[in-house]
C-alpha cells in the first residue's frame, strides 16, 4: 500500500509556508500560533495538503482518491501507549517493554510516560538515552519517543514523533508549555499554576495551542511528522464532543484519532479466575464536575464502561465516533496496552521517589506472580498499520492516513478492504482510511478479505471470527452543534457470517446500488461470544470480564464522495 | 423548612467520595435530611455546588465558614440568581444532582431487594442500565449509595455485577488514574 500521495502533497505544504515568518528555532508556542495565523494557514488549508478535507468541501471538483488500493499491503503491528519506570504508577525498564513487545510480535512501539512536573524536569533526559539503547539492541522494532500528555481540559493523549535531531527538544518544549499537569500544578510545587484543574475547561485553549505548536514543528521542518491520539477517551467523560472537533480542526495533520479500545484489558478478569476483579479497561468511573453533561449513565447505556472491551465512543453504532465520521471528518481508532504493571508478572515497582528523581528505579522481581490489570505490549491489543515500509516515518504516515485496524486477542491477522465505483468514478478504488468517489446514481462495490488467525493468540487459543459487520451512514457535513455525538443515519447494513470451517482468508462482497449521496462505511468483527440481541457488543460487567472470551476488531472507515 | 445552596471550597482533584466526606463534615451539627452535590457550568470553569434540605435551625454564617464559600437560603422572596441559589433550586426540584444524604439511606447498607430500596428510602426508582429490574432483584449497596436527581425523581442507577446481583453505577473508590492528574 502506497501513500505516495501524502509524500507528494506534504512537499506542497512546505512550499506554502515558505516565508520570512518561518524560524525553526523559535518554538515559543504563542508566537508559532500567531505566525501561522498571519501566514493565512487556516485549518482547511492544511487539511487539503493532508488529503483530509471533508467530502462536502470538495464542491463540484472531481475528488482525488486517498489511500488508493494497491492490492494486498503489509500490516505492521504496534502499540502507541506504553509506560515505564518513568511513570509514577508504572515500573518497567524501557528495554523490558521493548523486548516484551518484540516477543509478542510488535513491529513498533511508542514509549508514553505520563506528563507532569517531575517527568518534564527529570524523566525526559533519562528516557531518551534508554530509548536510544533499546533501538540499538532491538533493531527490528521501531521505538518511538512519546509522551502521555495530560490534555489541558481533557483526558490523556499519546503524542509522539519520529527520531530526529529536534525530537527531544520538541517534546520537552511541548510538555513544559502545554501539559495539563504542569499547567495546573501550583507554582509552589513546580508547576505553572495557570489552570484550575488539569481537566477543567479553562485548559481548552491551551490544548488547541499545543496541537498548533506541534503542527508548526512539522510545517517548519523541525520534524517530519507528529501525531496525537486521544487515550481512554470516555473513561471519565471529560473529552467533550466539541473538544475532539476542536483538536482535529486545530491540527488536522497531528490530531488524528483516539483509542478505540483502552488498555488495562486484564483488569476485568474475575477474582475467581485469579484476576483483579476490577472493571475491564479500569473503566469504573462516574461523571465528575469536568465531565461532559451529555455523557450520563441512563437506563440504556453507561458511557463510562467498556463494551466488548472497546470504549463506548467507538463501540456504539451511531455514537460519538460515527458522529465525527458522518461529518466527513477523518478520525481513526486504535487499540493499545497502556501497559504499566503486567498481570501475573513477578515484578513490582521499584522504590525510587518519582517526585524528586523522575523514576521509580529498577523494578523488583518478587518471584511471585502479581495480580494486576495490564498485559505486555502485543499480548492482547494490537494496532495494525498499513505502511509502505517498516520505517519510522512510513508507519506514522500510515497512522495519519487511517490505514489502521484495532485488534484484540488476534481475532484477525489482517484485512484487505477495497471500495470502488463500478460505474463512472474511481474504479481502482481505495482501502482503509481512504476516500473514493462515484458518479451519482452509480454502484459502489465493497470487497472485504479477512485474514483469519493463522495460529494461537497469547491465551493459547486459535480465535475464531464469527462475523463481520459492515456499518455505513450518510455524510451529512459539518454539524451545527459542535457537541453533537450521535449519527442517527448510521447503522449495520450487513452482517457476514464466517463459516465455522473457514481457514486462511475469507472474502465478502457487498454492493451499494445507485448511490445518491456521499456516505462512509467501516467494518468491525467479533468472535460472537457476547452479543446483544441486535448484534452489538455487551457492556462489560465489572469484575466479570474475561477479555479472551469477547474479542473484536474495528477497522477505520472509507469515505465515498458523490460527483 | 428551607432549602439552602452553597458553593463550597473544595480540595484539589480528589475523588467524589472524598469530597462528600468533606461536605458532610462541614454540615455536621446542621439538621439536613437531603443533601446533594451539583455541578454549575455557567462560569468558565465547572464548580461543584451543594444543596441541602434543612429540618432545623441553621447558622448560615457558621455554615458558610465551614464550607468556605457562600450559602444562600431559598425563601419566598426569591434569592437573586447565583450558583448557590441554582443549586438550592435544583435540589428542591430534584432536577439534577447526586444525592449524598437522603431519608432511608442508613437502612440500605447491605444487599436488598430492589422493592425494599424503594420502600424504605426516598429513592423513587431503581433503574437498571441495559437491564430490567424486577422487585426481587438484589441490589448490593456495598454501603455506598449515591442516587441521582433527574426530572423530579430520585433514581438509583444500577448495573449487573458479579454473583447475579446489581450494584450502584457509582462506586465509592473508582480507579484513581496515574497518581492524581
Amino acid at each position: 500500500m502506497s501513500h505516495h500521495h501524502h509524500d507528494h502533497t506534504h512537499e506542497h505544504a512546505h512550499e506554502e509556508v515558505e516565508g520570512s515568518w518561518r524560524d525553526a528555532q523559535d518554538d515559543r508556542p504563542l508566537s508559532v500560533a500567531r505566525r501561522r495565523f498571519l501566514a493565512g494557514l487556516g485549518a482547511a488549508g492544511v487539511a487539503t495538503t493532508m488529503g483530509a478535507l471533508p467530502a462536502h468541501a470538495h464542491g463540484d471538483r472531481p475528488a482525488t482518491p486517498v489511500n488508493p488500493w494497491h492490492g494486498r499491503g503489509r500490516w505492521f503491528a504496534g502499540d502507541h501507549h506504553i509506560h515505564t519506570k518513568y511513570s509514577n504508577d508504572a515500573q518497567y525498564e524501557v528495554a523490558q517493554q521493548v523486548a516484551k513487545a518484540r516477543e509478542h510480535g510488535l513491529d513498533w512501539v511508542v514509549i508514553t510516560d505520563h506528563g507532569g512536573v517531575a517527568h518534564e524536569k527529570f524523566s525526559i533526559d533519562q528516557v531518551a538515552p534508554d530509548i536510544e539503547r533499546a533501538r540499538k539492541s532491538h533493531r527490528d522494532v521501531l521505538v518511538y519517543q512519546g509522551l502521555e500528555w495530560n490534555i489541558p481540559g481533557a483526558e490523556h493523549a499519546t503524542v509522539f514523533l519520529p527520531p530526529g535531531r529536534s525530537t527531544v527538544d520538541i517534546l520537552r518544549a511541548f510538555e513544559a508549555a502545554y501539559d495539563g499537569g504542569v499547567l495546573s500544578t501550583p507554582v509552589a510545587n513546580g508547576g505553572k499554576g495557570l489552570l484550575t484543574r488539569s481537566t477543567s475547561a479553562d485548559g481548552e485553549p491551551y490544548a488547541l495551542a499545543a496541537l498548533r505548536f506541534l503542527e508548526a514543528q512539522v510545517l517548519s521542518g523541525r520534524t517530519e511528522i507528529a501525531l496525537m491520539f486521544a487515550n481512554h477517551p470516555a473513561r471519565r467523560g471529560v473529552d467533550s464532543p466539541h473538544e475532539f472537533r476542536g483538536w482535529r480542526d486545530a491540527a488536522p495533520g497531528v490530531a488524528v484519532g483516539m483509542e478505540g479500545a483502552p488498555g488495562h484489558q486484564a483488569a476485568g478478569i474475575p477474582t475467581s479466575a485469579g484476576g483483579r476483579g476490577a472493571a475491564r479497561g479500569l473503566y469504573d468511573a462516574s461523571p465528575n464536575q469536568d465531565s461532559f453533561p451529555g455523557f450520563a449513565p441512563t437506563a440504556t447505556e453507561n458511557p463510562y464502561r467498556t463494551y466488548g472491551g472497546f470504549d463506548w465512543m467507538t463501540a456504539k453504532v451511531g455514537g460519538l465516533w460515527d458522529s465525527l465520521l458522518a461529518e466527513g471528518r477523518p478520525w481513526w481508532v486504535t487499540a493499545t496496552s497502556d501497559s504499566h504493571r503486567v498481570h501475573l508478572d513477578t515484578h513490582k515497582q521499584g522504590t525510587g521517589d518519582h517526585n524528586t528523581t523522575g523514576s521509580r528505579g529498577a523494578p523488583i522481581d518478587t518471584g511471585v506472580p502479581q495480580v494486576e490489570s495490564d498485559y505486555w505490549p502485543g499480548f492482547y491489543s494490537s494496532t495494525l498499520v498499513g505502511a509502505d515500509s517498516k520505517s519510522y516515518v512510513d508507519v506514522m504516515r500510515g497512522m495519519q492516513g487511517g490505514k489502521v485496524v484495532a485488534v484484540h486477542g488476534r481475532i484477525v491477522d489482517g484485512l484487505n478492504l477495497r471500495v470502488r465505483s463500478l460505474g463512472e468514478g474511481d474504479n481502482r478504488g481505495v482501502t482503509i482510511g481512504g476516500r473514493t468517489f462515484v458518479r451519482r446514481g452509480h454502484d459502489v462495490e465493497v470487497v472485504i478479505e479477512v485474514d483469519l488467525a493463522r495460529g494461537a493468540n497469547f491465551a493459547g487459543v486459535v480465535p475464531r471470527l464469527a462475523k463481520v459487520d459492515l456499518i455505513a451512514g450518510p455524510i451529512t457535513g459539518p454539524v451545527a452543534d459542535r457537541d453533537a455525538f450521535s449519527a442517527p443515519g448510521t447503522s449495520v447494513v450487513k452482517s457476514f457470517e464466517v463459516a465455522r470451517t473457514a481457514r486462511g482468508t475469507v472474502k465478502f462482497t457487498h454492493t451499494f446500488r445507485r448511490v445518491e449521496g456521499a456516505f462512509y462505511l467501516r467494518l468491525r468483527g467479533s468472535d460472537g461470544n457476547r452479543l446483544t440481541s441486535d448484534g452489538n457488543p455487551v457492556m462489560d460487567v465489572i469484575g466479570d470480564a474475561d477479555p479472551w472470551s469477547d474479542l473484536w476488531f474495528y477497522a477505520n472507515p472509507v469515505f465515498v464522495d458523490v460527483i | 423548612m428551607p432549602w439552602l445552596g452553597a458553593v463550597p471550597a473544595l480540595p484539589g482533584e480528589h475523588g467524589a467520595a472524598h469530597v462528600d466526606a468533606v461536605l458532610l463534615e462541614a454540615l455536621d451539627g446542621v439538621a439536613a435530611d437531603f443533601v446533594c452535590t451539583h455541578v454549575d457550568r455557567l462560569g468558565p470553569v465547572a464548580v461543584t455546588t451543594l444543596s441541602a434540605h434543612v429540618t432545623g435551625e441553621v447558622d448560615v454564617a457558621r455554615l458558610a465558614e465551614a464550607l468556605g464559600g457562600p450559602v444562600v437560603v431559598l425563601d419566598d422572596s426569591g434569592a437573586p440568581d447565583s450558583p448557590a441559589a441554582r443549586a438550592a433550586t435544583a435540589g428542591r426540584d430534584r432536577a439534577d444532582g447526586r444525592c449524598v444524604r437522603f431519608p432511608g439511606q442508613s437502612a440500605l447498607t447491605g444487599t436488598h431487594p430492589a422493592a425494599e430500596v424503594v420502600a424504605v428510602s426516598a429513592i423513587d426508582r431503581v433503574v437498571g442500565i441495559g437491564v430490567a429490574v424486577a422487585p426481587a432483584d438484589r441490589v448490593e449497596t456495598l454501603g455506598f449509595l449515591r442516587p441521582v436527581c433527574r426530572g423530579g425523581e430520585l433514581l438509583l442507577l444500577v448495573e449487573p455485577a458479579v454473583g447475579g446481583v446489581l450494584r450502584p453505577a457509582e462506586a465509592e473508590s473508582p480507579h484513581e488514574c496515574c497518581g492524581g492528574h
